[in-house]
């Protein structure tokens, strides 16, 4: 468990949280590897879980007919993957390990559950999930613009 | 090249015309000694009957007797010059403009950032930070292209990859699974790169992306007289007489096009000018 709670500490995403909420997440939290090839999540899925990456890469790809599929982008180190947390959401898109992808995977019916009971929790990480929402939409609308063609 | 006056073109054949892209190629001119530019300068090319161009020169400044150019066919006057092939006679006029600060950025970390065709104009300014690397702290070079097939240059990419004295990353907008890089907007390369408020930082692309760039270059500390910019106009005359690429108080063919940001950054965000 002290373990688990100094890794949550260092990821970017809790960064600053108060260590007493740190310890609150713990329960919430395992870690995970995903093999190379291996589905983090796939479209249609409902997005049950928060994963904060710790290595690896995963590629969000828009699967097409035939198999092929388009990666629009690729999250590493740091990011944050399952933000659709406070809309039940199902997952739009393939979320696919590039390569060996280790993880802290965040129950998201029991993180709304800590949220919600304590609700300076539920601002924080509300705060950064808008803050990593918002990061990703600016991102997608320059990449719609299709500045390069 | 020597001409008798700025306004009067050189005669020059293509001596080799090379296809980089769908719509991209390069043209390698071998012209006289003597001709010299700095990296981020211009030439106008005239496809005779049809009209002139501002194109950046994309050579290396060692060897400047060979002039190279990289174009992408989009108007009516490039769109001839895809037309045109080795043998084929130009009018070239020029080196015009202002030119990467490579003075200014010795002993300093220096970032580079392009995006699509906006590489050309900082191939010469790599190409002699790489000439000179003990003149200067880390150069990375970042790249954002739209997909794999439209990374420009790409050989000579892998190749400065190869040195252990550079960084270079790329990353397109889109890819298939045949593609092993990052995916994303340019500005997400920043993330992995260690950046100080003393770096100097070259940027050259689409304007959406040079704002965007400089943007995360600030929010990282790198102020905007410490980043310079290439900013790309209608321009005619190329010595600053005929107003085209006239901006506020500015001539871009004449005092840029490569621009301080502070000192361009508030006409940039006048709409229409």
């Amino acid at each position: 468990m002290d373990d688990l709670e100094r890794v949550l500490r260092a990821h970017p995403f809790l960064a600053e949280l108060e260590p007493e909420h740190v310890k609150f997440l713990v329960g919430c939290t395992k870690n995970v590897r995903f093999h190379a090839g291996e589905h983090l999540m796939r479209e249609g899925d409902r997005e049950d879980t928060l994963y904060l990456i710790r290595h690896g890469v995963v590629a969000i790809e828009m699967p097409r007919a035939g198999g092929a599929a388009v990666c629009i982008e690729t999250l590493g180190d740091g990011d944050v993957l399952g933000v659709s947390l406070l809309t039940p959401a199902a997952a739009h898109l393939d979320c696919r390990a590039r390569d060996s992808v280790v993880a802290l995977a965040i129950d998201n019916a029991c993180l709304l559950g800590k949220m919600t009971e304590d609700p300076r929790l539920g601002f924080a990480i509300s705060m950064r999930l808008l803050e990593r929402t918002y990061q990703r939409l600016s991102r997608a609308r320059l990449q719609h613009l299709d500045i390069y063609r | 090249m020597t001409t008798t006056s700025s306004y009067l073109p050189a005669a020059m054949a293509i001596a080799r015309s090379v296809r980089e892209l769908a719509d991209v190629f390069t043209w390698t001119f071998e012209v006289p000694n003597g001709f010299a530019f700095k990296p981020g300068q211009f030439n106008m090319l005239y496809v005779h009957g049809v009209g002139e161009v501002p194109i950046s020169i994309s050579g290396d400044p060692a060897t400047p007797e060979r002039l190279i150019h990289t174009i992408r066919a989009v108007g009516t006057v490039t769109r001839m010059m895809g037309k045109l092939g080795e043998g084929d006679v130009m009018g070239v006029r020029g080196p015009y403009g202002s030119a990467w600060p490579l003075d200014q950025a010795k002993r300093r970390n220096v970032i580079v950032i392009a995006g699509g065709l906006g590489l050309a104009p900082l191939r010469p300014a790599i190409l002699e930070l790489l000439a000179n690397r003990a003149d200067y702290g880390q150069v990375t070079v970042l790249y954002g292209a739209r997909t794999p097939d439209d990374i420009l240059y790409r050989k000579e990419l892998e190749t400065w990859r190869g040195r252990f004295d550079v960084r270079v990353e790329a990353i397109v907008d889109r890819a298939g699974r045949d593609w092993f890089g990052p995916v994303g907007v340019v500005t997400r390369l920043l993330d992995g790169v260690p950046v100080t408020p003393d770096d100097a930082a070259f940027v050259c692309g689409p304007e959406i992306m040079m704002r965007f760039a400089v943007r995360e270059l600030e929010n990282r500390g790198v102020a905007r007289d410490a980043t310079w910019i290439s900013m790309e106009r209608s321009m005619k005359c190329g010595i600053g007489l005929c107003g085209h690429c006239q901006l506020a108080g500015s001539f871009m063919c004449k005092d840029g096009p490569v621009y301080r940001f502070d000192r361009i950054a508030p006409y940039m965000q006048v709409r229409e000018l």
